[in-house]
């Protein structure tokens, strides 16, 4: 396994096992790894689409899809840990993920309305909901932040 | 992407924004796409699905065309 992989799977396993998003300096430390190798590896993580480094400093993480490094409109609950995800998509990535149930609280887009989405044995349980994407596919990771 | 609880809210918020309404998504169609993208995301071999690949899964749930499409020019020429 080479230097990439092992960092992206420090980073997902840290983030399944608290929902938190480890630091460059947090991933270097429990791989002994130095914190620039880290960083390093974070940019070419990005490049793959695996990983948003936080704008402005690229060593700490805004996204591991479908997990946030910070806090979202899309909570998600699985086996006692909460979660936040990107999206809706990622809302729904999370269990996906994890292999495990969840419960996802958002809000209408357009009304604020809160909203509960649920899966249960390994399925979305149908909810009244529609899911709009602004964006179209092609553009998706020309600001993903916004996607 | 956004959820709602319905078309009409979908309507009132593109409204809002001067935006087009694009295609909608269903709640089976998305999680199939959460399956799809991330059900091994905590594994070594885990990977975002190449272009041609990313087609061939929106065309299996039944989503096709240019929005679709991670290459199309249409899109893409302006993004």
């Amino acid at each position: 396994m080479d230097l990439d992989d092992t960092v992206k799977l420090e980073i997902y396993g840290r983030l399944a096992l608290s929902g938190t998003a480890p630091t460059a300096t947090d991933v270097a430390h429990a791989l002994a790894l130095a914190p620039d190798e880290v960083t390093a590896a974070f940019a070419r993580l990005h490049q793959r689409r695996l990983l948003v480094p936080e704008p402005g400093d690229p060593s700490r993480i805004r996204m591991a899809p479908p997990f946030s490094g910070v806090e979202t409109p899309f909570r998600v609950q699985a086996g006692g840990t909460t979660y936040f995800a990107n999206c809706v998509w990622d809302a729904l990535g999370i269990p996906a993920a994890l292999h495990r149930d969840a419960a996802v609280d958002a809000r209408d887009g357009h009304t604020g309305e809160p909203m509960r989405l649920e899966v249960k044995h390994g399925a979305a349980v149908p909810t009244p909901c529609v899911i709009h994407f602004a964006v179209p596919a092609a553009r998706w990771w020309t600001d993903i932040v916004y996607t | 992407m956004l959820l709602f609880r319905s078309e009409e809210n979908v309507s009132a918020w593109c409204r809002e924004r001067s935006l087009p309404r694009q295609p909608l998504v269903t709640l089976d169609q998305l999680w199939h796409l959460a399956l799809t993208w991330y059900e091994n995301r905590l594994t070594v071999e885990s990977r975002r699905p190449a272009a041609s690949e990313m087609v061939s899964i929106f065309a299996s749930i039944g989503l096709t065309g240019p929005f679709w499409d991670p290459n199309a020019d249409a899109w893409a020429s302006t993004g």
